[in-house]
């Protein structure tokens, strides 16, 4: 185990101050914690092996769950930067070995008002029969400025299952580009989800690609992003159905609060085989008025209703 | 007789056509009282006009008093605040918000409150407290978690959109002990109906028809009179029975 101790309390106040839970510093429940380019906590999951290298800009990882691992409690990444820098750049492969079982629960982290260029590519492979969840909180705070480039390519074995959850709920998303691959064989699964809010100038880009090559895969790519102000929001969600029987399905569905906001989606549907299907439905609309009074016939102010609302769409 | 809402002679006209055509209506502290009509009566307009729902914020001419406030250009959060609510005749649907936090923002100001009780009251048990009030709950299963909701709320004056529609015969006597319940737990009800049978529970009912109060008494009277005149009227006069 590798903890700097004070260097973790100094970058849990402001990571907790742009709302990461207290309880991961108190309990210091990292299995890895890197600030800009230097790990501050290291410490191993049982049957998860991993190597990380220090960069000029970042971090490199590879991971390897050892197969049939199963593991209750996520495993607990975070990698954040407490001050400002020009970029930040993490590499990683992460492969789930046949069988396995196992959630990890990663923070992207930048703290009150500063600004940086986040740059994150990722591999993984979901061996067969195994189980993955990658769940992709990101903390910004009011003032933060992030230029966010994050590339995620999947694949995924025969009866396995991958589900990718980005989420980005309070503070301010920046300037952000996220990318999400998967080829998934017989009989897997990959489900994308995007759960994100946009405010001020924010520019969101959002790109689900699946491709179901397998014989009875299944793919969902789901998007909720809430844009506000003057925001400018674009989901696109490709979905191939290329071997017979597989099954996908794209749901959009943004909301647009403010008269100088622009979403986009765009859903795109490839079918190459006769016994695939793929659907999609796509919603842009503002809040649900409905919705909102009947919040505000409970007491609730609008702003209070609306706030209620869409956190519960992000959750 | 103790008036908590005083209804004077309120008209609406929307795009020069009048809903409203100048409606007086009391309804006294603790009772429960029911407004009966046909179709396009104008019963769910003044229920909007009541709460300020739907842009329908204040009449054309007249006033909505509740206690001594007047509610005419009130904020629906507002009224809510005063002790007024409202509960529609089909609820929203929230993604991502449980039961339990939807009564719980509902009786955020209520001191007693306990979420297991009201959800108790409707003929729910505390496994729904998990679920999410979207399109998982049966239409049934919303409108209860509408009920318990107001229970949570404990408003003074609780007003119940078509509270027995979708409901099946089965269910309807709960939905008549749940508003009982409210109106002991000092809520008084003003209930929106087009079925005679459901009035039956309340203390006091007003026939309206074609934007107009046409008689207010006992439900029996009033009900007979409902079920005597305006079923005739329908088939006379088609164009006053539209959808509201």
């Amino acid at each position: 185990m590798e903890v700097k101790k004070n260097l973790l309390d100094t970058i849990g106040k402001k990571f907790v101050q742009v709302g990461l839970p207290r309880e991961l510093f108190e309990k210091n429940r990292f299995n890895l914690l890197v600030d800009r380019n230097k790990i501050v906590v290291r410490y191993p999951a049982p049957g998860v092996r991993s190597e990380v290298i220090e960069t000029p800009t970042g971090v490199k990882t590879k991971v390897y769950v050892e197969p049939g691992t199963k593991l209750e409690e996520p495993v607990i990444l975070c990698f954040g930067a407490a001050e400002t820098t020009e970029v930040q750049t993490t590499e990683g492969e992460i492969i789930v070995g046949e069988g396995a079982d196992v959630k990890f629960q990663v923070y992207g982290a930048m703290a009150e008002g500063i600004k940086l260029k986040h740059e994150n590519k990722l591999k993984v492979r979901v061996e067969k029969n195994a189980r993955f969840e990658f769940l992709d909180l990101h903390y910004n705070g009011e003032e933060t400025f992030v230029e966010l480039e994050t590339e995620t390519d999947a694949y995924v074995g025969e009866n396995a299952y991958f589900r990718s959850i980005f989420k980005q709920t309070r503070g301010r998303a920046g300037r952000v580009r996220i990318v999400l691959k998967a080829n998934v064989d017989k009989k897997g699964v990959a489900v994308f989800e995007t759960k994100m809010i946009g405010k001020k100038d924010d520019e969101i880009y959002v790109e689900d690609v699946i491709h179901l090559n397998g014989e009875e895969s299944r793919g969902i790519s789901k998007s909720r992003i809430i844009a506000v102000d003057e925001t400018k929001a674009t989901f696109v969600g490709e979905t191939y159905g290329n071997a017979p029987k597989c099954r996908g399905h794209i749901d959009c569905s943004e909301v647009i609060r403010g008269k100088d906001v622009v979403v986009k989606a765009v859903p795109v549907v490839v079918v190459n085989d006769e016994t695939a299907k793929v659907t999609h439905e796509a919603a842009i609309g503002s809040i649900d008025k409905k919705q909102l009074e009947t919040l505000m016939a409970r007491g609730l102010t609008e702003d209070e209703a609306v706030d209620v609302i869409v956190q519960g769409m992000l959750r | 007789m103790n008036p908590i809402l005083t209804v004077n002679s309120v008209k609406l006209t929307i795009n020069g056509k009048p809903i409203l055509k100048g409606v007086d209506l009391v309804v006294n502290k603790g009772e429960i009282h029911a407004i009966l009509g046909p179709n396009g009566a104008g019963k769910s307009t003044l229920a909007a006009l009541i709460m300020g729902i739907n842009d329908l914020k204040e009449p054309t001419d007249g006033e909505i008093i509740f206690r001594d406030k007047l509610l005419n250009g009130l904020e629906i959060y507002e009224r809510a605040k005063l002790g007024v609510t409202l509960a529609w005749q089909d609820p929203a649907r929230f993604e991502g918000i449980t039961v339990e936090e939807y009564l719980k923002l509902s009786g955020r100001n209520n001191p007693e409150l306990d979420v297991v009780e009201c959800l108790e009251l409707v003929g729910l048990d505390c496994n729904y407290l998990n679920r999410f009030v979207d399109e998982t709950l049966s239409g049934g299963e919303r409108k209860r978690v509408e009920l318990a909701s107001i229970l949570a709320m404990r408003p003074e004056l609780a007003v119940l959109d078509e509270p027995d529609s979708g409901i099946d015969f089965v269910s309807m006597e709960d939905i008549a002990n749940m508003i009982k319940t409210m109106r002991e737990r000092g809520t008084t009800v003003l209930m929106i109906t087009h079925r005679e049978e459901i009035a039956e529970i309340a203390d006091r009912a007003t026939l309206m028809c074609d934007g107009k109060v046409v008689q207010t008494g006992s439900p029996k009277e009033v009900g007979q009179k409902f079920k005597t005149m305006c079923v005739k009227c329908e088939v006379r006069n088609p164009e006053l029975v539209g959808g509201e």
